[in-house]
């Protein structure tokens, strides 16, 4: 099983250097191959995860990690085959050899990063992880090479890395409460920290806590550092940004669960659960009225990323167990369901050559097999049964009522409804509404872009199904175990 | 043999009154041959002082009997200071308990108010602009001032010159304090302000829109510019003695009356005064006088250090 | 006499004395970026900071006797104090710039705000008593007001380059941190923390340059098209 571990962090990288290659099939069929190769080895992890921690080196794969890791493989499999479509319409001329060659090797790059960050054994190694994410998907963001999306790119690089020097200060005075306990020759890797626990010092830990969630949580897109999030998803070339809001946000609250893990073992859950409480209301609040009244496709999109890391925050403050398996399935749901949407997104934007709500109109004419793909990953995203975020979201809630948070629970519903209304309005009238009542949109072609962008889609909603009809019991078994680790009954 | 006591209290002040302008000539001349010029002679300021003494006095029209009184005044403060200073003592002297830090600002801040109202009443309008100017910066190198003083008080308790001068003298550990480093370098800054050096002003030119302490005495002349002149040499002198007898390097100080002592304490001075004189001649040779609205920035940086330095106490690191 | 000598506050040994006025230098030149005018003062004053860090480095490994710190010095000055400015060099004379970009504020303000943040920063961090075997609990102080004076930096100033350096001024404010309360951190991951930090500075010259191509110019005040 340890293999395992070595290879999910050498693939993407091995496709990443075969990318710059010269010929036309080279690159996307080695990045296909690597995020298949990457999806099959995170299942071939499932069981084993489920019965406790794997390990190699500094690599470590326990069932908390496992989780995000799948989540990321999953959405790195379905991201590669989609470019392939994506990247015909858009770059025939022979100028794009180099936007090929950048997009190709940055998107196996982004992946690996992501991929690595879950499996690192320690807050340090976790802290490089993330930062490394950052720096590639900034310069991902960028890419396009349009003044908005120069500006989006450095509004977020800006922004993350003035959040991750705070990370990195959480790193360090949780270092600090460490070596108190530990001595001063340790490297932050979690097992030792988590036996600690209840002996580190409290102030260092709740310091380093608030330090992470704020640091982090810039990553996450917790309101109110959540600012870069908007604009880095709209300007991101559309498989970038499904990974942004799939993965990226999901990896970054990774790093978020661990200190809270390490923070309940030390301080009780008390004080680490009303501050994720906080900022995941917040930031619930805040994306739920800007779903309301949002123009661009993509951002509209962008503020549901925010409300779904504003649910899995206030799904951890929930504290109950059920709760927390409603987390983890939360991660993988939401995976799923945002690529999708994003994958649909990017497709009626290449129909329309247009981001705004108000000018595409009659989806459901034009894009027969989009249209009904998107509308029902925006159901899927609305927390409508039976998809996969019906039963995460169901859960967090139930989690909320048997701890008593009842106002809490009911205020996340209510919130949850608004955003729902934001999201199906506009993709009504995108879908439903006839064409000729937007300047543009009736001249837009009557055919799907590419078959390549399509299956993505499918397979997505297959899995959103999978997920919400019936878990796979080894699912089951490891988000369990996730769940009872997290609750520290481990 | 020994002074008596009182005695040793006129010599402080005569020493500042005398030496003043000689550290004003010295400065002058080391400045005049880091720029490869041969410069004035050393005492030329006291030339300078004799050749106004015998000059004709005259007041513009209209001014009042301010205009007449204000070197007067301010020349009695500038005497008055140096009895509250370790100008040649380590133990205090009889007036020395008279006033504090906060004593000797305040009699410092007078004089200079005089000569502002005094620049006002002539209806000059370089005059005016240079005390206006004057009060405007000064609204920020006060408080910076009072800084100081509160880092002092934090640090010895009191905020009697001679007592931080004593527990400087105490311990080198004194010295590396961050809280001394920074009001000693805010109170370097406050120096050069107060006695119009390079960046502020420069200190001999005719540019008179640059102009902020040397515009004051415009319309002063004969004996009143004298006094006026003398005065801006002995502030300068007393600043030097606050700086380096109280904060920066208090050691020289006669610590008994003896005659040898006492002696040996202004030769030190003079020294002393000299070296710092010599490193303010760099300053003027190697920086360019700073715009006007920029002086703002440079008093501001100073407000800062001696902020920083009160700050770094309360915390018990300074 | 004697009631003189009754002082409040003991100084402190002569080493913590120097480790924290070395904390406070580099807090004052953060301030001096705050202030300085054009870029090549203020990439100058970054060196600076970087030197009195890898000085202070210097100082705790030979007063304390953790030998790791000598190599981080050594790290610190090849990347901090050459390379880094290099990079940013480069890039200045490449897009031609030289002043840097317009305040949000004026000076006094400025200032004002800054020293109110400094403020809020030592006193909250005392509050957490993190006490360290190795530096005085103020430099920790001292390390939380240049982060967060980094982070009015990043604010206040308008264009680019500025916000750039603010962001590696942070990570020195970071570093400082490090030192009080995790100066035994295993070398290797202090490391992999500076070549984090190398990589972070070819991003930020990529986007430099990639803004500049776009709108010509390093200020950010052609940053508003995305909103909402």
């Amino acid at each position: 099983m340890t293999v395992v571990l070595g290879a999910l962090a050498v693939l993407p990288l091995l496709a990443a250097a075969l990318s710059p290659l010269p010929g036309r099939w080279i690159a996307p069929a080695a990045s296909v191959t690597a995020g298949l190769a990457c999806f099959g080895l995170s299942l071939a992890l499932v069981p084993a995860a489920a019965h406790g921690p794997v390990t190699l080196g500094f690599l470590r794969a326990d069932a908390i990690s496992v989780v995000f890791i799948l989540g990321t493989a999953f959405l790195y499999t379905t991201a590669t085959v989609y470019s392939v479509g994506y990247l015909r319409g858009e770059h025939q001329g022979a100028g794009s050899a180099r936007y090929l060659r950048l997009f190709w090797g940055g998107l196996n790059l982004f992946a690996w990063s992501m991929l690595c960050a879950p499996l690192m054994d320690g807050l340090a190694l976790l802290w490089i992880a993330v930062e490394i994410t950052t720096v590639v998907s900034a310069l991902m963001v960028a890419l396009d090479g349009t003044r908005s999306s120069a500006e989006a790119a450095w509004k977020y690089v800006l922004i993350a890395s003035a959040g991750l020097g705070i990370a990195l200060l959480a790193t360090i005075v949780m270092y600090h409460a460490g070596a108190s306990v530990l001595g001063p020759s340790y490297d932050l890797a979690f097992a030792p920290l988590l036996q600690a626990g209840s002996a580190l010092p409290h102030p260092a830990v709740q310091l380093a806590f608030v330090l992470a969630v704020v640091g982090f949580g810039t990553k996450v897109g917790l309101f109110p550092v959540h600012t870069w999030l908007p604009d880095a998803h709209s300007e991101a070339p559309t498989p970038v940004s499904a990974m942004l809001s799939g993965s990226l946000l999901a990896v970054s609250f990774y790093a978020v669960l661990r200190y809270y893990q390490i923070a309940a073992a030390t301080l009780g859950s008390g004080f680490p659960r009303a501050a994720l409480l906080v900022f995941g209301m917040l930031s619930l609040l805040l994306a739920a009225l800007y779903l309301v009244e949002q123009r661009d496709l993509k951002r509209l999109l962008a503020y549901s990323s925010v409300e779904h890391m504003g649910i899995l925050a206030i799904g951890v403050s929930f504290g109950a167990p059920i709760a927390f398996a409603g987390v983890l399935l939360h991660v993988l749901a939401h995976a799923a369901a945002k690529g999708n949407a994003f994958f649909g997104a990017g497709a009626l934007v290449r129909a329309y050559r247009t981001k705004e709500v108000g000018r595409i109109r009659g989806g459901f004419d034009r894009l027969p097999w989009t249209a009904p793909l998107f509308l029902l990953a925006i159901l899927a995203l609305s927390a409508m049964p039976p998809f996969g975020l019906f039963r995460s979201e169901f859960l967090i809630v139930a989690g909320g009522l048997s701890s008593a948070r009842f106002v809490p629970a009911a205020a996340m519903v209510a919130l949850v409804t608004l955003a729902f209304l934001g999201l199906s309005m506009a993709t009504t009238r995108m879908l439903f509404a006839p064409s000729q009542d937007a300047p543009g949109a009736a001249s837009a072609p009557r055919r799907e872009p590419s078959a390549w962008m399509v299956a993505p889609m499918v397979v997505g909603i297959v899995a959103l199904l999978v997920l919400g009809l019936h878990p796979p019991d080894a699912l089951t078994e490891l988000i369990a175990r996730g769940a009872a680790e997290l609750g520290g009954a481990l | 043999m020994t002074f008596p006591i009182p005695a040793v209290q006129v010599l402080q002040v005569l020493t500042v009154l005398v030496a003043a302008p000689g550290i004003n000539g010295v400065i002058a001349r080391i400045e005049a041959r880091l720029q490869g010029r041969r410069g004035p002679r050393v005492l030329q300021p006291y030339f300078d002082i004799a050749k106004l003494f015998r000059k004709e006095a005259l007041a513009p029209t209209g001014s009042s009997w301010v205009f007449l009184a204000a070197p007067l005044i301010a020349m009695t403060c500038y005497l008055t200071v140096p009895l509250l200073i370790p100008v040649l003592t380590t133990f205090p002297l009889p007036f020395g308990y008279m006033g504090d830090i906060l004593g000797g600002g305040f009699i410092l801040a007078l004089a200079s108010f005089v000569i502002a109202i005094a620049a006002a009443s002539t209806g000059s309008p370089y005059a005016q602009l240079g005390a206006s100017r004057a009060k405007t910066f000064a609204a920020i190198t006060e408080p910076v001032v009072l800084f100081v003083v509160f880092s002092v008080a934090l640090v010895t308790g009191t905020d009697l010159p001679y007592a931080l001068a004593k527990t400087v003298r105490a311990s080198a550990d004194q010295i590396v304090r961050p809280a001394h480093l920074l009001a000693a370098a805010a109170l370097f800054m406050v120096i050069l302000y107060e006695t119009g050096r390079i960046p502020v002003e420069t200190h001999t030119g005719t540019n008179e829109f640059g102009m902020i302490e040397e515009a004051r005495s415009f319309e002063h002349s004969g004996p009143y510019l004298a006094l006026l002149r003398w005065g801006a040499t002995m502030k300068q002198l007393i600043l030097f003695v606050i700086l380096i007898n109280v904060f920066v390097a208090p050691w020289g100080l006669a610590s008994d009356a003896t005659v040898l002592a006492v002696a040996l304490a202004i030769a030190a001075l003079v020294g002393k005064c000299t070296v710092l004189g010599a490193g303010i001649a760099v300053i003027d040779d190697s920086f360019a006088k700073l715009r006007l609205f920029k002086i703002t920035e440079f008093v501001s940086a100073a407000f800062m250090l001696s902020v920083l330095s009160v700050f770094t106490l309360f915390l018990g690191g300074g | 006499m004697g009631s003189l000598a009754g002082g409040v506050a003991a100084p402190p040994s002569s080493y913590a004395g120097v480790t924290t006025a070395l904390a406070v230098l580099m807090l004052v030149v953060e301030f001096g970026m705050l202030q300085a005018t054009l870029l090549r003062a203020q990439i100058r004053l970054y060196v600076a900071q970087s030197a009195v860090i890898s000085v202070l480095a210097i100082v705790v490994a030979f007063a304390r006797d953790v030998p790791e710190l000598y190599g981080l010095a050594a790290f610190s000055v090849l990347l901090k104090v050459i390379a880094v400015p290099l990079v940013m060099m480069r890039l200045l004379r490449r897009t031609d710039q030289e002043i840097a970009g317009s305040r949000a504020l004026g000076v006094a303000s400025m200032v004002l705000l800054a020293v109110g943040v400094a403020a809020f920063g030592f006193f909250t961090s005392a509050r957490f008593h993190l006490g360290s075997p190795v530096l005085p609990a103020a430099a920790l102080a001292v390390a939380v007001a240049i982060i967060l004076v980094s982070f009015v930096l990043m604010i206040v100033r308008r264009d680019v380059a500025s916000q750039a350096i603010g962001f590696f001024a942070l990570e020195n404010g970071v570093s400082l941190a490090s030192l009080v309360v995790a100066a035994g951190l295993p070398l290797i991951l202090e490391v992999a923390f500076l070549f984090d930090l190398l990589v972070a500075v070819v991003v930020f010259g990529v986007l430099i340059r990639v803004h500049h191509g776009q709108s010509e110019s390093l200020s950010t005040d052609a940053l508003t098209e995305l909103r909402g």
